[in-house]
């Protein structure tokens, strides 16, 4: 298909929420503009309970020790805690709105993760991230992606690399 | 709060692991809303999840047909799997990789599973490494991995 921009977007199925992947788009780098090991601009954000609790609906993960305060407090981890897979989260709650890893059309292709300590509700996340290559196979353009996430405490929480084919 | 554990396999420590040990994840079967729901809860409002005139379109090589699960939902699955099991144990979840290998879309009903593989003791912990897999209704193996996990010793 052609660049994104060439096409009528249909708006009314647009979320109805602040964050579009539409927007901003002139200003995304493609492919070609991606230089790895560069790093991206990140923003940092405040993880809440509720944004834990709701990622947890979403994947269907109700385990107490996310969803249940008293059963948290009393267990080896001492209060409640996220989920590992909460990067999913954190990846976009860190990504500027004019970050390419936001461009339409970006299809993950795999992911990689290594976990270390749990992020909790209210801890401060900081993403450093960085394209770490990019290369062309199959007639596809692919980026590797580096994130790493870290709590108000420079504790790493997690670590990962993630595939992703880029929209041409 | 009502809690319901995934059935898994009867392992019940790291000495009682055992190579071929299975686990039984619990099945998910997407909808468009929780499709839409993951969108919410992710932030990812990429149009691959919830625009079905961008979906007629091809990508590359690839024409999905309409609207596609995100391939992280199959991480958040594989996740939950490997943590109902190990949380009982005492265990620790500290890795996971995948590779998608096809798109799941809404009324498919995928369910993850897990393979021990190996096993390993090293200077300071103990440690066991999980094929992971996810397949559709149809048997089609949508999404293939690894992960491993951490067993600290009694201290």
């Amino acid at each position: 298909m052609g660049h994104a921009s060439e096409r009528t977007v249909d708006r009314t199925a647009a979320p109805k929420v602040a964050v579009d992947f539409w927007a901003d788009e002139k200003n995304r780098k493609m492919w070609d503009d991606i230089v790895p090991g560069a790093p991206r601009k990140t923003v940092p954000y405040v993880l809440t309970r509720e944004a834990i609790q709701a990622y947890c609906r979403s994947v269907g993960d109700l385990h107490p020790l996310y969803m249940d305060e008293d059963y948290a407090a009393a267990s080896p981890y001492g209060g409640l805690i996220a989920p590992p897979s909460i990067h999913i989260l954190l990846m976009f709650a860190c990504t500027p709105m004019d970050d390419w890893m936001r461009s339409p059309g970006t299809v993950n292709a795999g992911q990689s993760w290594s976990y270390n300590l749990p992020a909790r509700p209210g801890d401060t996340i900081r993403m450093d991230a960085r394209a770490l290559d990019k290369f062309i196979r199959k007639d596809r353009l692919f980026v590797i992606h580096d994130n790493v996430f870290f709590n108000q405490n420079d504790d790493v929480i997690c670590s990962g690399r993630g595939w992703t084919i880029r929209p041409m | 709060m009502t809690q319901t554990m995934t059935p898994t396999s009867a392992t019940t420590s790291f000495e009682s692991l055992a190579i071929g040990d299975t686990i039984a994840g619990t099945p998910f079967a997407p909808t468009r809303e929780t499709i839409r729901e993951f969108c919410d809860a992710s932030l990812d409002y990429n149009p691959l999840h919830w625009d079905d005139a961008y979906m007629k379109g091809n990508f590359g090589k690839t024409s999905f047909g309409g609207i596609i699960m995100h391939g992280m939902t199959n991480f958040g699955i594989l996740t939950k799997m490997l943590t109902d099991w190990l949380y009982p144990m005492g265990g620790v979840h500290r890795r996971l990789e995948t590779r998608w290998k096809a798109p799941v879309k809404p009324g498919d009903t995928i369910v993850p599973t897990g393979t021990i593989t190996a096993k390993k003791e090293t200077a300071g912990s103990r440690w066991a490494v999980i094929a992971v897999e996810i397949k559709n209704q149809h048997g089609t193996t949508i999404a293939q991995g690894e992960a491993m996990a951490e067993f600290p010793p009694a201290r």
